[in-house]
């Protein structure tokens, strides 16, 4: 079994580029993705038709905003980005009132005019404190200035959260990108690694280590071990990259982390074991494991969320794909925060999947002395 | 050393091997021969310990292979028809992975390695890749692994197939020199009759998966001693002159390849005036009438009705 580890690491460091390439591609798509959906704010262009709306704090109230972006332009700009359909809507600014220019009814049409409403109505109640104390421009400013200390200070201050069920999806770019990414290029980087069982059964190489005192098992376990930490080496360099090199932190569940990843790459390599036994030559394989692996990740969760696919024929696909207990295993330990026992049940159903496929696999081959 | 009793091999209703009974005696080189399909990879799949038979039993050292292959694989080394080695490793570096295969290790596994490497004529490109040698090195090499272990029996599959003929020179050469300097039991097949014929004491011919005959070089040239061959070739054949041919009462057998025709005789036959005369009547211009006396090429024609290289 040593001999077979070594020979396939030398094979490796001879050639590295198909394990470099695809640890390489995963980080730029997951970097790509996961930044750009990280900084996805709406851009929502505004025009200032009143020189007092400037200094006021409406403009103020409406740059805290977190989730859209307003801009400042001209008005002929405004109304050629609404008409071209680059904004979804735009705000003119008065000093008391507002208009919208709606080019798509939306949901970010609401969420806009929600916002500019209540920054003109925290604006309208200040105004009105202080024409309610006069007009000395001293007492003025003074009071400004209270208001803004009582709004840094509250004297209570109110907590909000909501609650968290089954039905409630959390959702953050980086996470979901890194782990889709991570799980989706690892079934290739794992299959190809099985294949050369198929090309050395094929070229005789197999045979004629049946033909030494070696044991059959041991040749087995020698190739499975080596796809297997392979592939979990790939992973380990990709989420080390993104806890090391961008502070994505996995809210502290680093080591968690990747102590959960290895039930998916065993069955991971299980299912390669599965089709290397099924297909008849390279090129089969090939053609299957692209399709396989592409599906998985679609149906699995890897490229957008799980939550949202609604037909109930994907969903019950899913529930037969080892990637979607993959990505659950790690949205529940980073994201939900899931207990050893909440993991029970998908790493449970990975290590039965991967026992079955690697018992099925390796008695087709048998069968068939592929 | 090495016996096959009764062993038959069936692949769903068809028999690939039937009843093949066959022996080896220690130092011998024996030849299997047969056309393509006539069984013998089967045959030797079996006798390696790497197919199970049907039916049937291999007794290597009078212990059945079958029961106990470990112990027989130890002492067997198996060159396969394919190039079975790691294209992206040196010669050096398959040799090392399949000594370990072979639990040799250490000075050991060094200095077989070394031996190895002299024999097959590689010691100076064995820092080189694989994939950068000609088909012949490949060849070498490949026998070469068979040999780490130092086998006392050397199972051969075809070794010299698709190389150049200096390689193939080298190749029977060195199998030569591991019979007569080491006492290597050798088990050859190829579908080159003269390899044979320069190797193998004895010789077994298989078709349709049956042996149809065995025995010294001698013995088998012996089946057809009484008969001479007439080799004719022509600008073109017909089937009347064909079938004349065959009916003619004069010759036993009669063989048609491309544009040749070998027709058997007795010896004291001259059917020399009779084939000009027919072969007018037929209008077929022939190149050249070739009266021979029975290489093994021509038993092996005989008793399969192909060539070897069919």
């Amino acid at each position: 079994m040593t001999a077979i580890l070594l020979a396939k690491l030398k094979h490796l460091l001879r050639n590295p580029w198909a394990f470099l390439g695809f640890t390489g591609i995963c980080i730029v798509f997951a970097l790509i993705m996961g930044l750009t959906g990280f900084e996805s704010r709406s851009s929502v262009p505004i025009v200032i038709a009143d020189e007092e709306v400037t200094g006021s704090s409406i403009l103020t109230t409406l740059n805290d905003e977190e989730s859209i972006s307003f801009k400042e332009v001209e008005e002929d700009a405004l109304i050629q980005s609404v008409k071209e359909g680059k904004a979804e809507v735009g705000a003119i600014l008065n000093k008391d009132t507002y208009e919208l220019i709606v080019g798509v009814e939306s949901t970010t049409v609401s969420s806009v005019d929600n916002m500019i409403r209540q920054a003109y109505t925290e604006y309208g109640q200040r105004q009105k404190i202080i024409e309610h104390i006069g007009d000395l421009k001293q007492t003025e400013n003074a009071l400004q200035k209270e208001i803004d200390e009582a709004s840094k200070n509250p004297v209570f201050s109110v907590t909000t959260s909501n609650f968290t069920t089954d039905q409630t999806m959390m959702y953050d770019p980086i996470y979901q990108y890194v782990f889709g990414f991570g799980l989706f290029f690892v079934i290739y980087t794992v299959a190809y690694n099985v294949l050369p069982m198929l090309i050395e059964k094929q070229e005789g190489v197999w045979d004629r280590l049946i033909l030494s005192p070696v044991k059959k098992w041991k040749m087995y376990a020698g190739n499975m071990i080596y796809s297997f930490c392979i592939g979990y080496l790939q992973v380990l360099i990709i989420f080390s990259f993104f806890y090391f090199v961008f502070g994505v932190d996995f809210n502290g569940k680093f080591p968690e982390t990747l102590l959960l990843l290895i039930p998916y790459v065993f069955t991971i390599v299980a299912l390669s074991i599965l089709l290397t036994a099924i297909v008849k030559n390279s090129q089969q394989f090939n053609a299957f494991i692209t399709i396989l692996a592409v599906c998985m990740a679609m149906v699995g969760g890897a490229y957008w969320p799980i939550e949202i696919v609604e037909s109930n024929f994907l969903i019950a696909i899913s529930k037969i794909n080892p990637l979607t207990y993959g990505m659950e295993i790690l949205h529940g330990v980073v994201n939900y925060g899931y207990s050893l026992e909440e993991l029970f049940y998908p790493v449970s159903i990975l290590l039965l999947m991967g026992t079955v496929m690697i018992g099925v696999g390796i008695h087709l081959m048998e069968r068939r002395h592929i | 050393m090495l016996e096959l009793v009764n062993i038959s091999k069936k692949f769903k209703q068809t028999y690939a091997v039937k009843n093949m009974n066959m022996f080896m005696e220690r130092g011998e080189i024996v030849g299997l021969l047969g056309p393509n399909g006539a069984g013998k990879s089967t045959a030797i799949s079996i006798m390696s310990s790497l197919v199970e038979p049907t039916a049937g039993e291999v007794y290597f050292d009078n212990r059945s292979i079958l029961k106990n292959p470990t112990s027989f694989r130890k002492v067997a080394g198996i060159v396969p028809q394919e190039i079975a080695l790691y294209e992206d490793l040196t010669a050096e570096e398959n040799l090392r992975f399949f000594g370990r295969i072979y639990q040799i290790k250490g000075k050991q596994l060094q200095k077989r390695i070394e031996d190895v490497l002299q024999i097959i004529g590689l010691a100076d490109r064995k820092k080189e890749v694989v994939k950068t040698y000609s088909g012949g090195m490949k060849r070498r090499l490949n026998i070469g692994v068979a040999l780490l272990h130092e086998p006392e029996l050397l199972i051969m599959d075809e070794p010299t197939v698709g190389i150049d003929a200096q390689s193939r020179k080298y190749i029977l050469e060195t199998v030569k020199q591991l019979n007569k300097e080491m006492n290597v039991t050798i088990l050859y097949t190829s579908h080159y009759m003269e390899e044979v014929e320069y190797l193998c004491n004895r010789i077994y011919i298989m078709d349709k998966g049956n042996l149809i005959a065995a025995g010294t070089k001698e013995e088998i040239n012996r089946i057809l001693s009484g008969e001479k061959s007439i080799v004719i070739k022509a600008s073109h054949l017909t089937n009347p002159f064909i079938y004349e041919l065959k009916t003619y009462p004069l010759v036993n057998s009669v063989d048609v390849m491309d544009k040749q025709i070998t027709v058997m005789v007795s010896k004291e036959v001259n059917l020399f005036k009779d084939l000009i005369a027919m072969a007018d009547e037929a209008n077929i211009e022939l190149i050249s009438v070739n009266i021979k006396t029975p290489t093994l090429e021509d038993v092996f024609l005989h008793l399969t009705g192909r060539a070897l290289r069919d």
